[in-house]
Protein backbone atom coordinates (compact mmCIF):
# COMPACT_ATOMS: atom_id res chain seq x y z
CA UNK A 1 0.00 0.00 0.00
CA UNK A 2 1.17 3.51 -0.92
CA UNK A 3 2.24 4.90 2.36
CA UNK A 4 2.54 8.55 1.37
CA UNK A 5 -1.21 10.31 3.33
CA UNK A 6 -4.06 9.70 0.88
CA UNK A 7 -4.73 13.55 1.77
CA UNK A 8 -2.66 14.13 -0.38
CA UNK A 9 -4.05 12.38 -3.27
CA UNK A 10 -7.53 13.62 -3.08
CA UNK A 11 -8.59 16.80 -3.85
CA UNK A 12 -9.61 17.62 -0.17
CA UNK A 13 -8.37 21.13 1.76
CA UNK A 14 -5.11 21.19 3.13
CA UNK A 15 -3.63 20.17 6.72
CA UNK A 16 -5.19 23.12 9.44
CA UNK A 17 -4.56 21.39 12.07
CA UNK A 18 -0.43 21.05 10.72
CA UNK A 19 -0.13 24.81 11.05
CA UNK A 20 -2.33 24.80 14.54
CA UNK A 21 0.35 22.55 15.85
CA UNK A 22 3.18 24.40 14.79
CA UNK A 23 1.72 28.15 15.92
CA UNK A 24 0.39 26.10 19.36
CA UNK A 25 4.75 25.16 19.71
CA UNK A 26 6.48 28.09 17.77
CA UNK A 27 7.24 30.37 20.73
CA UNK A 28 7.32 33.22 18.02
CA UNK A 29 3.79 32.44 16.54
CA UNK A 30 2.90 32.51 20.09
CA UNK A 31 3.91 36.01 20.69
CA UNK A 32 2.29 36.74 17.60
CA UNK A 33 -0.94 34.18 16.32
CA UNK A 34 -1.41 34.30 12.90
CA UNK A 35 -4.93 34.27 11.43
CA UNK A 36 -4.16 30.44 10.32
CA UNK A 37 -8.44 30.00 9.73
CA UNK A 38 -8.30 32.80 7.16
CA UNK A 39 -5.03 31.77 5.60
CA UNK A 40 -6.13 27.78 5.26
CA UNK A 41 -9.64 29.51 3.46
CA UNK A 42 -7.38 31.19 1.34
CA UNK A 43 -4.97 28.41 0.15
CA UNK A 44 -7.85 26.09 -0.06
CA UNK A 45 -9.10 27.76 -2.71
CA UNK A 46 -6.13 26.95 -4.73
CA UNK A 47 -6.67 24.96 -7.68
CA UNK A 48 -4.68 22.81 -9.93
CA UNK A 49 -6.17 22.69 -13.17
CA UNK A 50 -4.37 19.94 -14.95
CA UNK A 51 -5.43 16.98 -16.93
CA UNK A 52 -3.90 14.28 -15.00
CA UNK A 53 -4.96 11.44 -17.14
CA UNK A 54 -4.03 12.86 -20.16
CA UNK A 55 -0.50 14.13 -18.35
CA UNK A 56 0.03 10.53 -17.12
CA UNK A 57 -0.38 9.00 -20.29
CA UNK A 58 2.14 11.00 -21.79
CA UNK A 59 4.72 10.47 -18.87
CA UNK A 60 4.14 7.02 -19.46
CA UNK A 61 4.49 6.73 -23.19
CA UNK A 62 7.82 8.51 -22.83
CA UNK A 63 8.86 6.19 -20.02
CA UNK A 64 7.86 2.87 -21.10
CA UNK A 65 11.17 2.61 -23.59
CA UNK A 66 13.47 4.17 -20.94
CA UNK A 67 11.84 1.26 -18.52
CA UNK A 68 11.98 -1.30 -21.22
CA UNK A 69 15.78 -0.02 -21.98
CA UNK A 70 16.26 -0.64 -18.25
CA UNK A 71 14.63 -4.42 -17.91
CA UNK A 72 17.30 -5.31 -20.89
CA UNK A 73 19.83 -3.91 -19.32
CA UNK A 74 19.38 -6.14 -16.19
CA UNK A 75 18.51 -9.07 -18.36
CA UNK A 76 21.47 -8.89 -19.89
CA UNK A 77 23.52 -8.60 -17.03
CA UNK A 78 22.24 -11.82 -15.44
CA UNK A 79 23.16 -13.56 -18.48
CA UNK A 80 26.46 -12.40 -18.73
CA UNK A 81 26.98 -13.15 -14.90
CA UNK A 82 25.07 -17.05 -15.95
CA UNK A 83 27.36 -17.46 -18.66
CA UNK A 84 30.74 -16.79 -16.47
CA UNK A 85 29.25 -18.96 -13.90
CA UNK A 86 28.70 -21.98 -16.82
CA UNK A 87 31.96 -21.06 -18.05
CA UNK A 88 33.94 -21.68 -15.14
CA UNK A 89 33.19 -25.82 -15.03
CA UNK A 90 33.87 -26.04 -19.01
CA UNK A 91 37.66 -26.71 -19.34
CA UNK A 92 37.25 -29.88 -16.65
CA UNK A 93 34.29 -31.16 -18.71
CA UNK A 94 35.77 -30.43 -21.82
CA UNK A 95 39.45 -32.31 -19.96
CA UNK A 96 36.95 -35.20 -19.12
CA UNK A 97 34.91 -35.55 -22.47
CA UNK A 98 38.42 -35.47 -24.35
CA UNK A 99 39.00 -38.62 -22.10
CA UNK A 100 35.76 -40.26 -22.55
CA UNK A 101 36.30 -40.09 -26.78
CA UNK A 102 39.53 -41.19 -26.44
CA UNK A 103 38.77 -44.45 -23.76
CA UNK A 104 35.79 -44.97 -26.48
CA UNK A 105 37.85 -44.55 -29.04
CA UNK A 106 39.77 -47.26 -27.96
CA UNK A 107 37.54 -49.68 -26.87
CA UNK A 108 35.41 -49.40 -30.22
CA UNK A 109 38.48 -49.55 -32.57
CA UNK A 110 39.28 -52.86 -30.64
CA UNK A 111 36.07 -54.12 -31.94
CA UNK A 112 35.18 -52.60 -34.98
CA UNK A 113 37.57 -51.53 -37.90
CA UNK A 114 39.40 -47.89 -37.59
CA UNK A 115 37.50 -45.97 -40.26
CA UNK A 116 34.04 -47.11 -38.45
CA UNK A 117 35.20 -46.69 -35.18
CA UNK A 118 36.67 -42.79 -35.75
CA UNK A 119 33.22 -41.97 -37.84
CA UNK A 120 30.95 -43.22 -34.75
CA UNK A 121 33.16 -41.29 -31.94
CA UNK A 122 32.99 -38.29 -34.38
CA UNK A 123 29.66 -38.24 -34.27
CA UNK A 124 29.36 -38.31 -30.65
CA UNK A 125 32.02 -35.68 -30.15
CA UNK A 126 29.42 -33.71 -32.57
CA UNK A 127 26.73 -34.67 -30.90
CA UNK A 128 28.49 -34.01 -27.53
CA UNK A 129 29.53 -29.98 -29.27
CA UNK A 130 25.68 -29.82 -30.41
CA UNK A 131 24.29 -30.83 -26.64
CA UNK A 132 26.93 -28.01 -24.91
CA UNK A 133 26.12 -25.06 -27.79
CA UNK A 134 22.34 -25.76 -26.87
CA UNK A 135 22.83 -25.47 -23.16
CA UNK A 136 24.44 -22.14 -23.35
CA UNK A 137 22.04 -21.19 -25.83
CA UNK A 138 19.27 -22.10 -23.20
CA UNK A 139 20.56 -19.77 -20.81
CA UNK A 140 19.40 -16.17 -21.77
CA UNK A 141 16.03 -18.04 -22.95
CA UNK A 142 15.47 -19.68 -19.75
CA UNK A 143 16.34 -16.21 -17.97
CA UNK A 144 14.17 -14.04 -19.54
CA UNK A 145 11.23 -16.62 -19.22
CA UNK A 146 12.11 -16.72 -15.43
CA UNK A 147 12.26 -12.69 -15.30
CA UNK A 148 8.79 -12.96 -16.98
CA UNK A 149 7.06 -15.34 -14.51
CA UNK A 150 8.67 -13.70 -11.57
CA UNK A 151 6.80 -10.38 -12.02
CA UNK A 152 3.85 -10.73 -9.56
CA UNK A 153 0.47 -8.72 -10.45
CA UNK A 154 -0.45 -5.55 -9.04
CA UNK A 155 -2.88 -5.26 -6.42
CA UNK B 1 -1.03 -3.91 -2.34
CA UNK B 2 2.57 -3.66 -2.92
CA UNK B 3 4.10 -1.06 -1.34
CA UNK B 4 5.54 2.63 -2.78
CA UNK B 5 9.12 1.17 -2.18
CA UNK B 6 8.79 -2.37 -3.42
CA UNK B 7 7.38 -1.25 -6.49
CA UNK B 8 10.54 0.70 -7.14
CA UNK B 9 12.68 -1.79 -6.70
CA UNK B 10 10.80 -3.74 -9.40
CA UNK B 11 10.88 -0.58 -11.64
CA UNK B 12 14.87 -1.05 -11.21
CA UNK B 13 14.34 -4.60 -12.44
CA UNK B 14 12.87 -2.98 -15.54
CA UNK B 15 9.02 -4.19 -14.49
CA UNK B 16 7.21 -2.03 -17.31
CA UNK B 17 3.53 -2.73 -15.31
CA UNK B 18 5.10 -1.01 -11.78
CA UNK B 19 5.67 2.72 -13.84
CA UNK B 20 2.09 2.92 -14.53
CA UNK B 21 1.01 1.90 -10.73
CA UNK B 22 3.56 4.40 -9.81
CA UNK B 23 1.97 7.47 -11.83
CA UNK B 24 -1.49 6.52 -10.68
CA UNK B 25 -0.50 7.12 -7.21
CA UNK B 26 1.62 9.72 -7.26
CA UNK B 27 0.04 12.03 -10.64
CA UNK B 28 -1.87 14.09 -8.76
CA UNK B 29 0.31 15.07 -5.13
CA UNK B 30 3.43 15.72 -7.63
CA UNK B 31 1.82 17.55 -10.52
CA UNK B 32 -0.12 20.26 -7.74
CA UNK B 33 2.72 20.40 -5.81
CA UNK B 34 4.77 21.48 -8.97
CA UNK B 35 2.14 23.66 -10.01
CA UNK B 36 1.93 25.35 -6.90
CA UNK B 37 5.88 25.45 -7.07
CA UNK B 38 6.06 26.90 -10.21
CA UNK B 39 2.69 29.06 -10.20
CA UNK B 40 2.07 26.97 -12.67
CA UNK B 41 4.95 27.09 -15.61
CA UNK B 42 6.18 24.33 -17.17
CA UNK B 43 4.35 21.53 -15.07
CA UNK B 44 4.19 19.32 -17.77
CA UNK B 45 8.10 19.28 -18.52
CA UNK B 46 9.23 19.49 -14.59
CA UNK B 47 6.83 16.50 -14.20
CA UNK B 48 7.85 14.43 -16.65
CA UNK B 49 11.57 15.43 -15.72
CA UNK B 50 10.64 14.14 -12.02
CA UNK B 51 9.74 10.61 -13.13
CA UNK B 52 12.40 10.24 -15.85
CA UNK B 53 14.40 10.41 -13.02
CA UNK B 54 12.90 8.12 -11.02
CA UNK B 55 13.50 5.57 -13.08
CA UNK B 56 16.79 6.55 -14.23
CA UNK B 57 18.00 6.27 -10.43
CA UNK B 58 15.74 3.86 -9.23
CA UNK B 59 18.61 0.77 -9.10
CA UNK B 60 19.89 3.15 -6.64
CA UNK B 61 16.92 4.18 -4.35
CA UNK B 62 17.38 2.58 -0.92
CA UNK B 63 14.25 0.68 -0.06
CA UNK B 64 14.81 1.78 3.71
CA UNK B 65 13.58 5.30 2.67
CA UNK B 66 10.02 6.71 2.01
CA UNK B 67 9.62 6.77 -1.98
CA UNK B 68 7.28 9.76 -1.19
CA UNK B 69 10.40 11.72 0.77
CA UNK B 70 12.58 10.34 -2.73
CA UNK B 71 10.06 11.83 -5.07
CA UNK B 72 9.27 15.16 -3.43
CA UNK B 73 13.23 15.62 -3.11
CA UNK B 74 13.75 15.00 -6.75
CA UNK B 75 10.58 17.69 -7.75
CA UNK B 76 12.12 19.95 -5.16
CA UNK B 77 15.66 20.26 -6.93
CA UNK B 78 13.89 20.06 -10.32
CA UNK B 79 11.99 23.29 -9.26
CA UNK B 80 14.82 24.53 -7.75
CA UNK B 81 16.75 24.56 -10.45
CA UNK B 82 13.73 25.91 -12.87
CA UNK B 83 13.44 28.62 -10.46
CA UNK B 84 17.27 29.61 -10.99
CA UNK B 85 16.81 29.42 -15.00
CA UNK B 86 13.38 30.47 -15.55
CA UNK B 87 12.69 34.42 -16.39
CA UNK B 88 10.28 36.14 -14.02
CA UNK B 89 6.74 35.79 -15.68
CA UNK B 90 3.48 37.58 -14.96
CA UNK B 91 0.92 35.05 -13.31
CA UNK B 92 -0.87 34.06 -16.20
CA UNK B 93 -5.10 32.68 -16.10
CA UNK B 94 -5.15 29.22 -17.00
CA UNK B 95 -7.34 28.99 -19.67
CA UNK B 96 -9.04 26.04 -17.56
CA UNK B 97 -9.82 28.52 -14.59
CA UNK B 98 -10.81 30.88 -16.80
CA UNK B 99 -13.63 28.98 -18.34
CA UNK B 100 -14.44 28.08 -14.15
CA UNK B 101 -18.51 28.18 -13.82
CA UNK B 102 -18.08 29.72 -10.75
CA UNK B 103 -16.42 32.97 -10.92
CA UNK B 104 -16.26 33.71 -7.44
CA UNK B 105 -14.51 30.69 -6.91
CA UNK B 106 -12.20 31.03 -9.70
CA UNK B 107 -10.75 34.63 -8.25
CA UNK B 108 -10.61 33.18 -5.31
CA UNK B 109 -7.91 29.74 -6.85
CA UNK B 110 -6.24 33.04 -8.30
CA UNK B 111 -5.81 34.95 -5.34
CA UNK B 112 -4.50 31.74 -3.83
CA UNK B 113 -2.22 31.00 -6.43
CA UNK B 114 -1.28 34.75 -6.37
CA UNK B 115 -0.59 34.45 -2.23
CA UNK B 116 1.01 31.37 -3.05
CA UNK B 117 4.00 33.05 -5.52
CA UNK B 118 4.38 36.24 -3.59
CA UNK B 119 6.01 34.05 -0.84
CA UNK B 120 9.83 33.32 -1.32
CA UNK B 121 10.94 30.02 -2.64
CA UNK B 122 11.93 28.54 0.42
CA UNK B 123 8.66 29.43 2.45
CA UNK B 124 6.29 28.33 -0.29
CA UNK B 125 7.96 25.29 -0.48
CA UNK B 126 7.26 24.72 2.85
CA UNK B 127 3.48 25.63 3.11
CA UNK B 128 2.83 23.30 0.33
CA UNK B 129 4.79 20.20 1.57
CA UNK B 130 3.59 21.11 5.21
CA UNK B 131 -0.45 22.25 4.32
CA UNK B 132 -1.34 20.74 0.85
CA UNK B 133 1.21 17.49 1.10
CA UNK B 134 0.89 16.91 4.65
CA UNK B 135 4.46 16.13 5.77
CA UNK B 136 5.74 16.11 8.71
CA UNK B 137 8.70 18.91 9.81
CA UNK B 138 11.32 16.00 9.78
CA UNK B 139 10.13 14.67 6.59
CA UNK B 140 9.98 18.28 5.23
CA UNK B 141 13.14 18.30 6.04
CA UNK B 142 14.57 15.59 4.83
CA UNK B 143 12.93 16.88 1.13
CA UNK B 144 14.26 20.06 1.48
CA UNK B 145 17.90 18.76 2.93
CA UNK B 146 17.84 21.69 5.60
CA UNK B 147 17.68 20.58 9.42
CA UNK B 148 14.02 20.87 11.41
CA UNK B 149 14.34 23.69 12.59
CA UNK B 150 14.52 25.94 9.45
CA UNK B 151 11.63 24.10 8.37
CA UNK B 152 9.88 25.61 11.38
CA UNK B 153 11.04 28.96 11.26
CA UNK B 154 10.30 28.91 7.27
CA UNK B 155 7.16 28.00 8.97
CA UNK B 156 7.03 31.00 11.03
CA UNK B 157 7.63 33.31 8.17
CA UNK B 158 5.42 32.00 5.88
CA UNK B 159 2.30 32.17 8.47
CA UNK B 160 3.13 35.34 9.49
CA UNK B 161 3.54 36.54 5.88
CA UNK B 162 0.30 34.88 4.60
CA UNK B 163 -1.79 36.24 8.15
CA UNK B 164 -0.31 39.48 7.37
CA UNK B 165 -1.10 39.56 3.39
CA UNK B 166 -4.71 38.25 4.29
CA UNK B 167 -5.50 40.86 6.78
CA UNK B 168 -4.03 43.99 4.60
CA UNK B 169 -6.32 42.54 1.79
CA UNK B 170 -9.71 42.79 3.88
CA UNK B 171 -11.41 45.81 4.19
Amino acid sequence: MSRYDERASADTPGNVDALQRHVEECDECRAAPPTIARVATLLNASVVPIDLMALSRRTLLQLQPEVARLGAAVLWRRVAAAVLLAVVPLPAVLAYDAYLLRTLYGLVSALLPATLAAYLIFGYAAFLMLLFGTTYAAIPVFLAGRTIERRPALG
Amino acid sequence: MATDEDLVVRLARGDETVLQELLQRYERPLSNFIYRHTSGRDVEDLYQETWWRVVRQSARFDPTRRFSTWLFQIAVNLCRDWHRRAPPEAQPLPDEMAAHDDRARAEAAVDAAALLAELPEPQREVIVLRYYHDFSEEQAAEILGCPKGTVKSRLHHALARLSARVQGSRP
